[in-house]
């Protein structure tokens, strides 16, 4: 059997793609991982690498043809293959097979000589088609281990747990605990019996026996799941800007002077928590929600704040609702910041604390973070990353001056906001902060 | 509960003899019946003394007829008492299928809760060594197919009497499987009173590999086995089940989780045994733990073999089982 190439998907909106150079020629060797071609698509050019080993029968696009995803482009031959079967020849080269959604960036396994799988001229990789533990299909799962890359060492090419352990690093370990019934004392019994080896201590068999591994919790769980999904689901780009803090952090130390006798104590935060909800009111389409066919904009501005929570209390994180932030004073939202939080560490949020939220605001500057970049949290259209306010060289009035700045980071969604969009948001938000005295009113 | 003040080790034939003696002494309502069990002290010893201790109306001497000695079981129960019938093997316990199957097992059912019947039916079960086809019978596949009873099946001292007391105790009938290979094996017993509930298996060698699952004598070619393996590196977790029905699943499931892989060793034939009942409920609750399929060892499938060589190699042994890990975990 012939292998055919096929232009591959090489990237999610490629639709067709253009060969610019082959690399080989007809009757040239080739084994996996050499490079055939460079082809164009839609957004780089790229290299075509061969999956198989063979020898080059026929190409059957030339450079500079543009032809849809899916076609075949050129003929391998097997070493072992006599000839190429004419009937194989008769494509019609403007015409693919079938292009929908045909998927060749998949890395195909060779054939074996047991061959467990259509040759690679299957249009669609099925899973099916693959012969998989069910331990090594729901691991594959859970460490996003693409089945049809990997070559089973298992009877018949069985793709078994193993297989899959040595590809993820061996980190995971057996995690269900053995629910021993080797009761207390009866274990001790056991270990004085004399038809009965004693336990002895296992010598280290495999490599991923020595590292540790402790079950995750249900939120880190949850944390996982959600950020994967928002990771892979949402296209993130992300725009920093720095802001001078100086006018903020000077009213701040005014206020909490003047407010310090009826216990209010402002963080930077709060401010924050103020600008951006009053952004937003401006900004209607960073309190919005990519909703498939249509974009959500939603009527409160719902503030999340991410809160960390200690060690003791199993670490990761929640996101505390600051409802209708824009309609609340600084006092009001510091107080109920300062109550989420509390109430995150020591017992735990409900859901209504949680939910609703329209926008995130992660806040990294208490640890002397200086910048980073934050991941979305669903349904959100953005979330800010905000570092610390640092002391920094800055020229004013034409005078070097010691001037604390603040660099923010807001992480967006494409599909509903473009990068101007954000430029005018971070704008806004500058504008406000640096003018803190409208905060007020 | 059994945090040992001594050492006292002894045989699993005396753990058995003290398991009776001492609920003899207990309950008044319990005696033994059975071929040999009174002045010839047990065709096995397992009665010794016992006859001195009781007397001839507790400690009985029964002809040669299972039939008749466990009907007459059945009625005793009915009526209140608390029989312990001993097959000299279960083997013969096949002429007796109409009382201990057909009555004891449904009593309580048929007479709509009137009568239970609360009798231990005890005694060698599987091949003692060169018996022969008729008398080497493994019946716990055959009659743990019936609802109505319990089945014990233990492996050492400690658990035989642990387990013999607790079934003494239990209202209804319950099949007690020993093993004549095992009967000179010694073990720590302690003297304070213990019983060990049924349905709690007992994980007897840790692993992380291969889960393999027996009960009674077969456990000591699966430790065997594993200390084998353990030179190959794959690491065995051995699950003795102690008791049939109740079956411990969630033990053995919970260890299949954690390995991934089982080898289940039962030493009746492999068609409708208890073998095949474990790895079906296995397949089912650790589908998705799965690294490959249940596998099992059995006893051949024909009638066992007189001649010893062909014996030992009938039975399920270190060297099958050895094979049926290195398979279930891919190591061939």
């Amino acid at each position: 059997m012939p292998i055919e190439i096929t232009m591959p998907k090489l990237s999610d909106t490629m639709e067709a793609g253009t060969i610019l150079h082959w690399h080989v020629n007809v009757g040239d060797d080739v084994v996996a991982g050499d490079v055939l071609a460079d082809i164009e698509t839609d957004k780089a050019t790229m290299e075509l690498q061969s999956f198989d080993d063979g020898t080059v029968d026929q190409i059957i696009v030339g450079v500079g043809d543009q032809v849809r995803v899916g076609t075949t482009i050129a003929l391998l031959k097997e070493d072992d293959d006599s000839s190429v079967e004419n009937d194989v020849m008769v494509l019609d080269v403007n015409e693919p097979k079938d292009t929908q959604d045909t998927q060749i960036d998949l890395p195909v396994p060779e054939p074996t000589s047991t061959p467990i799988q259509s040759p690679t001229t299957q249009e669609e990789p099925s899973i099916g088609g693959l012969r998989v533990s069910p331990v090594a299909r729901r691991l594959a799962e859970e460490h996003g281990v693409d089945l049809q890359a990997i070559q089973g060492s298992g009877p018949a090419g069985r793709i078994i747990k193993r297989d899959i352990l040595q590809i993820v690093g061996a980190t995971i370990e057996t995690t269900a605990a053995a629910q021993t019934t080797v009761h207390g004392s009866e274990a001790n019994v056991i270990s004085r019996t004399s038809t009965v080896p004693p336990m002895q201590p296992l010598a280290p068999v495999s490599p991923w026996q020595e590292n540790r591994t402790e079950p995750i919790s249900n939120m880190r769980q949850i944390i996982a799941r959600r950020l994967v999904e928002s990771k892979q689901t949402i296209p993130h780009f992300q725009v920093t800007m720095s802001f001078d803090l100086d006018p903020l952090l000077e009213m701040r130390t005014t206020l909490n002077e003047q407010l310090e006798s009826s216990g209010v104590r402002l963080s930077v935060n709060d401010f924050l928590v103020r600008c951006c909800a009053l952004a937003m009111t401006k900004h209607p389409e960073f309190n919005a929600s990519f909703g498939g066919d249509c974009i959500l904009y939603h009527g409160p501005v719902n503030i999340g704040i991410a809160i960390a929570l200690p060690e003791e209390r199993g670490g990761g994180l929640v996101v505390g609702s600051i409802r209708n932030a824009d309609q609340k004073s600084l006092r009001t939202i510091s107080q109920e910041t300062a109550y989420l939080s509390n109430k995150a560490r020591e017992s735990g949020l409900s859901v209504e604390e949680m939910a609703d939220t329209t926008f995130t605001i992660s806040n990294l500057g208490m640890f002397g973070v200086e910048h980073f970049t934050a991941i979305i949290n669903p349904p959100n259209s953005a979330i800010l990353a905000v570092g610390a306010a640092m002391e920094k060289p800055v020229v004013r009035q034409g005078e070097l001056a010691v001037g604390r700045e603040m660099s923010v980071t807001l992480s967006l969604d494409h599909r509903v906001i473009d990068g101007a969009m954000a430029a005018l948001y971070l704008k806004t938000l500058k504008e406000l902060i640096e003018n803190p005295a409208a905060l007020l009113v | 509960m059994t945090v040992a003040t001594n050492n006292r080790v002894i045989e699993y034939r005396e753990a058995l003899r003290e398991a009776m003696s001492e609920e003899m002494r207990q309950d008044e309502r319990v005696f033994l019946l059975g071929e040999e069990v009174a002045q010839y002290n047990g065709a096995y010893k397992v009665s010794k003394g016992m006859l001195d201790e009781f007397g001839s109306r507790r400690v009985i001497d029964t002809p040669i007829s299972e039939s008749g000695f466990s009907g007459m079981a059945v009625g005793a129960a009915m009526r209140g008492l608390r029989p312990i019938v001993e097959f000299m093997s279960w083997s013969f316990s096949l002429v007796a299928a109409d009382p201990i199957l057909n009555n004891a097992a449904k009593m309580l059912y048929m007479s709509g809760g009137q009568f239970g019947c609360p009798i231990v039916f005890r005694g060698n079960d599987g091949a003692g060594g060169q018996l022969a086809s008729t008398h080497s019978w493994c019946v716990e596949s055959m009659y743990a197919n019936v609802p109505g009873l319990k089945m014990v099946i233990p492996y050492d001292a400690y658990d035989a009497k642990g387990l013999l007391k607790e079934a003494i105790r239990d209202d209804n009938p319950v099949f007690f499987l020993e093993s004549e290979r095992l009967l000179s094996t010694t073990c720590h017993v302690p003297e304070e009173e213990y019983t060990i509930p049924f349905g709690q298996a007992l994980i007897r060698r840790q692993g992380t590999h291969c889960t393999i699952i027996s009960f009674g004598r077969p456990l000591h070619f699966c430790l065997e086995a594993a200390e084998e393996l353990a030179k190959e590196g794959i690491d065995c977790e051995v699950v003795d089940g102690r008791t049939i029905r109740p079956l411990d699943i969630d033990t053995m499931a919970a260890s299949v989780k954690k390995t991934s892989t089982c080898v289940v060793v039962d030493q009746s034939w492999s068609f409708a045994s208890v073998g095949s009942e474990i790895a079906s409920q296995l397949h089912a609750i650790c589908f998705e733990d799965l690294d490959n399929h249940v596998h099992r060892v059995h006893s051949d499938d024909v009638p066992p073999p007189y001649a010893y060589n062909l014996e030992q190699a009938y039975l399920p042994n270190t060297r099958k089982i050895c094979e049926a890990v290195r398979s279930a975990t891919y190591n061939t």
